[in-house]
């Protein structure tokens, strides 16, 4: 199936049919027509089309006059710190992080490192759609720089300094990390190293073949799992491909679901400064409502986006900003979603109480979740999604982003992807019969709409 | 917004200017159309020195990932090399980043062949038609292959060169050469090669970072500053290179730059005088060789101007020497069928090792002839009418005609062409005679004009 995607999570498309070679040139270009030339930093992940898509970037913003500073193979939480530490105009993140094998992305970055927002989008799209480029003459073409050796080693100083790493090494802790071969296998043994833990790395040859399935999920948890025991292990992470999600899994190998790495976190960091708030996406488990409530703080909730929930955080002065995806940004940290912080965030919590993961999950409340996907392209989703208010008689609904309807036992939310032609479904309960119950009714009515288009 | 200009399709490339016309899209649409065109696998890529050449070779490398392509990266290398390493390699194809002797602001794509022969005319309509279709597909992410570097393609190249001549007889002599690398691929490999060969190596203009800092072309007149050069350090020879190393210009022990003809009339001379056979020389091409290859019972044949159409001539009939007198241009088959400015210096050392005379005593028994030559600004279309009127009029004459009117007399011969690249007719007159030569340039430009202002003013009425 065709799938191409322009959005604030930039241009994402499978390879070859939706986003080309051609498109990617195009958006480069468009890309280095906004910033006016300037520096731009090109961070990739593994991906077999990731070279092809780095290559035409470079071309492109050579074109636009711009300095390229290639970062190589680095997870998506470097660039986001390289990019104001560096003081580059732009960054450009080719990688598709979550999505599954023949899709790729490039995602652009502003000055700051952070998502494009809304307006800056809008400009740079409007720039793509003229297809009118800056073309620097021949003698002001600059050339491809590598990043300034020891810049990883900065970014590294930088995340210790707002980590307790002595705490955690104290601990001693054995940890089995997932990287599915992606860009996290380029620095995890450094981290491990830093943060002074065990780290047993799993799939990290940079092969350009995902081992599986790159979104952080209890399915796709199973390799770590069986790992926890033989090894001894005191907490396994699995990351996606541009370490930008995380999901865990415990002590007694229990495969967390990725929306609780968020709750997890701000349980630790909401008791250690109390009064906060935190940002979450329309989405996200309701747990996290739980513990923000415990504490005392304010939940806010934004549509669902990278970019909106960061920006947010840092409008509201709110402490975290995070997504049930199992990603988490803190507003002592970089403008994006960075795993290998939250990994740090994890291993503090468990090192300073001296409690073990599954100790510590025990505080969290639980809820079962139920996510799926019904394949429907962009064109017939928004109808669809339309047609499911019906089913919220005794409801609450919130329009924020898709549809999301609240009952008394649970929700649901219904929303078309903004990166992959699909509807995403959700479905949240206390009781695991009545949340498959629903999700199973909600996709049923949406294959038979789609089945009259 | 600028207006775009100058993108101009041939059987010589596609050429452009950068920043203008021959912009990232453009290369790397192009370079996914050839990939195409080659059936995928393995396709070299080299570039020039030209500023621009690293951001063209990223379009050129994404465009060839995009179908399936595995490029090998030469890096900046001369394109006789690439052409060299397509053969050696086995690959599908290759694509050379480089304008050439067009100036710093121009690049270009020259496309070559899975022989290492530049593309023929047929086969650029072929890829023209790839490139334009509208439902293009490209590989999806299981078929991409990876980017892979070749660092030693020029080393490859040089041993094949070194293999085919008396290497230890040049070394011996220990030759004071100095070389104009024109900023270009030359300022890389030009003093390594000739080292090799024993030559003590004096250099000009050898940065190599594309700013240009002579008129790229190597014509005579842009070459005073190796002239100097060789007469400073009383050199035994110069040689000029251009920015992507296939041409090649001589400049003689006096410090005289010989005219850019030279170079194939000595390689030719000392080609014949160890393997005699037929050559092959472009239309434009001075009598002198006609008179080198029958001073060894050897004849020339003709072929259209353009490197390709020497080239496929050469295939055609099995001759292993050739190339295009006016631009330097010398083709050895031995080595690979093109234009090799490295296999032009280690000739012209090997000639100058095998004999006491000095370049300037050779340079001095071979020119026979005077070549003088007018152009006329001329619709494509009144140049041909031009032609086909002379055509029937000097129907008694020997005559040339695959590539605009070529007539032969006894000492030399009057040539009538429109040009590839400008709205521009072209007479040339050669002959033996100065006298002679003065008196049929003089007729034929009348005859020209006579035609041609007939001919406008038959669209006025």
């Amino acid at each position: 199936m065709r799938s191409f995607k322009l959005g604030t999570a930039g241009m994402r498309g499978m390879v070859g049919s939706g986003l080309t070679v051609e498109r990617a040139v195009d958006f480069a270009s468009a890309f280095g027509t906004l910033l006016d030339g300037g520096r731009v930093i090109l961070g990739c992940d593994t991906r077999f089309s990731t070279n092809m898509l780095r290559h035409a970037a470079s071309a492109a913003l050579l074109g636009c006059g711009c300095e390229v500073l290639n970062a190589g193979i680095v997870p998506a939480g470097i660039i986001h710190f390289l990019t104001p530490h560096l003081k580059a105009d732009g960054a450009l993140l080719i990688g598709a992080g979550h999505q599954k094998a023949g899709c790729n992305a490039a995602i652009p970055l502003a000055a700051q490192g952070n998502y494009f927002n809304r307006i800056e989008l809008q400009e740079l799209l409007d720039i793509y759609h003229s297809h009118q480029y800056l073309g620097v003459p021949w003698n002001k073409i600059r050339k491809i720089k590598p990043i300034p050796e020891g810049a990883v080693y900065d970014y590294l100083d930088a995340l210790c300094a707002v980590i307790d790493t002595r705490a955690i090494e104290k601990a001693n802790f054995t940890v089995v990390a997932d990287f599915c071969n992606g860009s996290g296998g380029a620095v995890g043994e450094l981290v491990a190293e830093r943060l002074g833990i065990k780290m047993i790395g799993i799939n990290k040859i940079f092969s350009g073949i995902l081992p599986h399935e790159p979104e952080p999920r209890p399915r796709t948890a199973t390799q770590v799992q069986s790992l926890m025991s033989p090894l001894n292990a005191d907490v396994g992470f699995v990351f996606n491909s541009d370490v930008s999600r995380m999901s865990i899994v415990t002590d007694t190998a229990e495969t967390l679901s990725e929306e609780y790495t968020a709750p997890l976190a701000a349980d630790y960091l909401l008791a250690k400064y109390p009064g906060s708030n935190v940002v979450s996406n329309i989405c996200s488990t309701r747990s996290l409502d739980d513990i923000v409530t415990k504490h005392g703080g304010e939940l806010f909730k934004t549509k669902v986006g990278q970019a909106n929930v960061i920006d947010k955080m840092f409008e509201t002065g709110a402490l975290i900003a995070c997504e049930g995806s199992g990603s988490l940004a803190g507003s002592n940290w970089v403008r994006g979603f960075d795993a290998f912080y939250v990994m740090a965030l994890i291993l503090e919590y468990m090192a300073t109480t001296g409690k073990s993961l599954s100790a510590l999950c025990s505080d969290i409340p639980r809820y079962h979740i139920v996510k799926s996907t019904v394949r429907c392209q962009s064109s017939q989703a928004y109808n669809l999604l339309r047609n499911i208010r019906g089913m919220a008689r005794d409801g609450v609904i919130n329009e924020e982003d898709g549809i999301r309807i609240d009952w008394e036992d649970g929700w649901v939310s219904v929303r078309a992807s903004a990166t992959e032609a699909v509807i995403r479904l959700i479905s949240e309960s206390k009781n695991i019969e009545k949340a498959a119950d629903r999700d199973f009714k909600l996709r049923g009515m949406i294959e038979h709409q789609r089945g009259e288009l | 917004m600028k207006f775009r200009k100058n993108l101009k399709f041939s059987t010589s490339g596609v050429r452009g200017i950068v920043g203008e016309s021959l912009t990232p899209l453009l290369t790397c649409s192009l370079a996914a159309a050839y990939g195409r065109y080659v059936g995928g696998g393995r396709v070299l890529v080299g570039r020039d020195t030209r500023p621009s050449g690293e951001m063209i070779e990223n379009a050129v490398v994404a465009g060839l990932l995009s179908v399936g392509c595995q490029p090998l990266l030469l890096g900046v290398v001369p394109t006789p090399t690439v052409q060299v390493m397509i053969v050696e390699s086995g690959a599908n194809g290759g694509i050379v980043v480089t304008a050439s002797h067009n100036p710093a602001e121009w690049n270009a794509l020259k496309l070559i062949g899975a022989e290492g022969t530049f593309l023929t005319e047929n086969e650029y309509a072929e890829l023209s038609d790839i490139y334009n279709q509208e439902d293009f597909h490209f590989c999806g992410e299981e078929l991409l292959r990876k980017v892979k570097y070749i660092a030693n393609g020029f080393k490859i190249h040089q041993d094949k060169i070194f293999n085919s001549i008396d290497i230890e007889d040049i070394r011996k002599r220990r030759f004071k050469v100095a070389v104009d690398c024109c900023n270009g691929v030359g300022a890389v490999y030009s003093r390594g090669f000739l080292e090799a060969l024993g030559c003590e190596v004096f250099t000009v203009f050898d940065r190599a970072d594309g700013n240009f800092e002579r008129i790229p072309e190597p014509l005579p007149e842009n070459l005073d500053a190796l002239c100097e050069l060789v007469i400073r350090e009383k050199c035994d020879i110069g040689f000029a290179q251009d920015p992507d190393g296939d041409r090649l210009s001589v400049v003689d022990n006096n410090g005289v730059a010989l005219p850019t003809h030279y170079s194939l009339m000595m390689a030719a001379d000392h080609i014949l005088s160890e393997n005699p056979g037929t050559i092959v020389v472009n239309i434009q091409t001075t009598k002198n060789l006609e008179d080198i290859a029958s001073s060894y019972g050897c004849g020339v044949e003709y072929a259209k101007v353009g490197e390709i159409n020497v080239v496929r001539k050469m295939i055609e009939i099995g001759s292993e020497f050739g190339g295009e007198g006016n631009c330097g241009g010398v083709i050895w088959r031995r080595i690979h069928p093109g234009r090799d400015s490295f296999t032009t210096m280690a000739l012209m050392l090997e000639m100058l090792s095998l004999c006491s005379e000095s370049i300037a005593e050779i340079a001095a028994t071979l020119d026979h002839y005077v070549n003088k030559s007018v152009k006329f600004y001329c619709s494509p279309f009144n140049s041909r009418e031009i032609i086909r009127s002379l055509q029937e009029r000097y129907s008694g004459e020997e005559q040339l005609t695959f590539d605009g009117l070529r007539i032969n007399f006894e000492h030399g011969w009057v040539l009538v062409r429109q040009s590839n690249t400008e709205p521009v007719l072209r007479l040339t007159v050669e002959n033996s005679s100065s006298e002679l030569a003065d008196q049929q340039l003089q007729r034929f430009t009348s005859e020209i004009t006579e035609l041609k202002n007939q001919l406008e003013s038959e669209i006025n009425v």
